[in-house]
C-alpha cells in the first residue's frame, strides 16, 4: 500500500467520524491531522448551513492577521519622523511624546488616494483620424468612480484581438492619468505660496 | 412734493452707490471675513458627476490664532490641518508636509478666502437671485469668466452669517459640473475642543519656497507652450518624477489666480494612442499624442481649453 492510499483511507474514516457514522476511538483521534479535521468540519458546516439556511463560521481572522503582519506600512507617521527639520526637533526636545504626526490619521494605511480612484477610465473612445474634426467634438474618455462595482467595459465586437492588446496599454495610461491628477492636486496646493513669493520678488525688483 | 422726494432719494442713494461699487464683491469679502473669524463646524458634499465626496470642515479663532481642519471622509481619506499660516496635508501613501499659506487648498478655490479683487481683470462679479440652501436664506453670487476658456463659479452665501452654503462650477451652457453643498453648519461661541487640542500638536516643518520651486531632477526642457487663456501666469517649471508611477515629466504650473493648470510633457507610451479628454466634475485631463512626446493638461478648465493648450506645445527650438 502506498503512502497516498493510507492517507485516503484515513480521510474516509475521518469523514465518516464527523458525519456520525463511526465511533470516536483513541486510535482515530491520534490519526487525525488537526488541519484535516478542521477542513472536514468546515465542509460539514457548509453543507449543514445550506440545509438550515444559517451562515457558517468561516474563521479567516488568523490568516488575515498574519497577512497584515507581512504588509508594508505605508504611512506610519508615529514611528518615523519625516522632514529632517522635524527630526531635529525630536532630538532637541528628547522626548518621544512630542512629535505625533499621525494626528487623526487612522485610515492612512488604505492603499490608494481616493482622488486618483475617481479617474478610473472605463472605456477609451478612439479619436477620428482626420484632424479637421469640428472643434467641439472632443472625444471624452468616460470615467467612473471606483466606489462600487465598475461596469464592464463594452468592447467593440469587431476587433477583440486588438482590444486585448490594448488592455495593457490602457492600464499604463490609467496609471499615468492617476499620477498626473495626484501631482496636479499637490502642485496646486503650493500655487499660492509661489505666487506670493513671485509678487514679492517683483515688488523688490521694482524697488531696486 | 413728489419731485422733492425724488430729488431727496437721489441725493441719499448716490453716495451709497459710489462707495459700494459692486455688491457681489462686498458679499464675497464678507464671506472671506466670516470664514476667517467664526467658530463653525460644517459638513459638505462635493458632487462630481456620478461621484460624491463628503467632507467635514471645522474652523475656530482662538485669540489671534486661526485653527482649521478639513477632512475627506470617504475612502482612504485626506486630512488638511491649518494652524494660522501653516497648512499641513496628511495623505495616504505619503509623508505629511506643510506649506506656508493662510488657507487650505481644498475643494473650495483658495482665492475666495483671500483677495478676490485681483480676479477683476478676467472675471465679472454678478449678483444672482435669492433662494433657500441648507435650510437657510441664501444669496447667489456669480463669478463669471470674461472669456469662454474658463468655467464660471457660482456661490450661494448665507444672508445672515455670510458663510458659504453652496457653490458650483458652471459651464457656459449653464450646466453645473461640480457642486459643493453644505448639509449642516453650526456656528458656535466657543471653538471646538478638537481644534483647541490641535494647537498643542507639532506638525512637519514648512517647506520653503525654494524647496517647492525645486523639488526636481533638473530644469525642464525649454518647451514652447504656445497658447494659454489670458491671465495665466507661469508659477513654476521643472523636471521631476511623478509619485505614483515614477515616470519622469517636464512640468509646468500655471494659474490665473482662480484655477491652476498643470502641463506635463512625457515620453510617449508605446503603441498607437488616441488623444482624448477625461473629466471628473470640473477637472479635465486632456492627453495629447504629440508624436515623439505626450502632453497632458490637468485643471479645472473646459476640455476645449485643455485641448488647445496641449496642442500648442512645441519642441524647444
Amino acid at each position: 500500500m502506498t503512502k497516498a492510499d493510507v492517507n485516503k483511507l484515513d480521510n474516509e474514516q475521518l469523514s465518516a467520524l464527523l458525519d456520525g457514522e463511526q465511533q470516536l476511538t483513541d486510535q482515530a483521534i491520534t490519526n487525525d491531522d488537526v488541519s484535516t479535521f478542521g477542513r472536514y468540519a468546515m465542509i460539514g458546516d457548509v453543507m449543514r448551513a445550506e440545509a438550515n439556511n444559517n451562515a457558517f463560521n468561516f474563521d479567516i481572522a488568523d490568516a488575515v492577521a498574519e497577512a497584515l503582519e507581512q504588509e508594508p506600512v505605508y504611512a506610519d507617521f508615529a514611528n518615523k519622523t519625516t522632514a529632517p527639520k522635524s527630526e531635529e526637533i525630536v532630538a532637541a526636545t528628547g522626548t518621544d511624546n512630542v512629535v505625533a504626526f499621525n494626528w487623526r490619521r487612522p485610515f492612512a494605511q488604505v492603499a490608494i488616494a481616493a482622488s486618483v480612484a475617481m479617474f478610473a477610465i472605463v472605456g477609451v473612445q478612439t479619436l477620428p483620424q482626420n484632424t479637421e474634426a469640428p472643434q467641439n467634438d472632443i472625444p471624452t474618455l468616460q470615467t467612473v468612480p471606483l466606489t462600487g462595482m465598475a461596469s464592464p467595459v463594452s468592447y467593440s465586437s469587431e476587433q477583440p484581438a486588438l482590444e486585448n492588446a490594448q488592455q495593457g496599454l490602457r492600464e499604463l495610461q490609467q496609471q499615468r492619468i492617476g499620477a498626473l491628477v495626484l501631482e496636479h492636486q499637490r502642485q496646486a496646493r503650493v500655487a499660492y505660496s509661489l505666487e506670493e513669493s513671485q509678487t514679492a520678488d517683483n515688488a523688490e525688483e521694482e524697488k531696486n | 412734493m413728489k419731485v422733492f422726494t425724488f430729488i431727496l432719494s437721489l441725493v441719499l442713494t448716490a453716495p451709497a452707490i459710489a462707495s459700494d461699487e459692486n455688491p457681489a464683491k462686498t458679499l464675497l469679502h464678507d464671506m472671506a471675513t466670516a470664514v476667517h473669524t467664526r467658530n463653525f463646524d460644517a459638513s459638505f458634499v462635493v458632487v462630481k458627476g456620478q461621484a460624491m465626496e463628503p467632507y467635514r470642515w471645522l474652523h475656530a479663532k482662538q485669540g489671534d490664532i486661526e485653527l482649521e481642519h478639513l477632512s475627506l471622509l470617504n475612502g482612504a481619506g485626506l486630512e488638511m490641518v491649518r494652524v494660522d499660516d501653516q497648512v499641513t496635508y496628511f495623505e495616504p501613501h505619503s509623508e505629511p508636509y506643510s506649506v506656508k499659506t493662510d488657507s487650505i487648498a481644498g475643494p473650495i478655490p483658495e482665492v475666495l478666502f483671500k483677495d478676490i479683487d485681483r480676479l477683476s481683470a478676467h472675471y465679472d462679479f454678478v449678483l444672482g437671485g435669492k433662494g433657500r440652501i441648507a435650510g437657510r436664506s441664501a444669496q447667489l453670487v456669480r463669478i463669471e469668466s470674461k472669456d469662454e476658456y474658463k468655467y464660471n463659479y457660482w456661490i450661494w452665501l448665507d444672508t445672515e452669517s455670510s458663510l458659504l452654503l453652496k457653490s458650483a462650477y458652471v459651464n457656459h451652457k449653464g450646466e453645473m459640473l461640480e457642486q459643493l453643498q453644505l448639509t449642516h453648519i453650526s456656528v458656535t461661541e466657543q471653538p471646538a475642543p478638537m481644534l483647541v487640542e490641535m494647537q498643542n500638536r507639532e506638525f512637519p516643518a514648512v517647506l520653503s519656497t525654494n524647496d517647492i520651486a525645486s523639488d526636481s531632477d533638473g530644469a525642464a526642457n525649454d518647451w514652447k507652450i504656445g497658447w494659454l487663456p489670458d491671465g495665466f501666469k507661469l508659477l513654476k517649471s521643472d523636471r521631476h518624477k511623478l509619485d505614483l508611477n515614477n515616470e519622469l515629466a517636464d512640468y509646468y504650473l500655471y494659474s490665473d489666480g482662480f484655477v491652476e493648470v498643470s502641463v506635463f510633457i512625457q515620453r510617449p507610451l508605446p503603441g498607437k494612442r488616441a488623444s482624448g479628454a477625461l473629466s471628473s466634475g470640473a477637472t479635465t485631463v486632456y492627453v495629447h499624442n504629440g508624436g515623439s512626446f505626450d502632453v497632458s493638461v490637468v485643471g479645472n478648465i473646459p476640455a476645449m481649453t485643455a485641448k488647445a493648450i496641449a496642442e500648442s506645445v512645441a519642441r524647444p527650438l
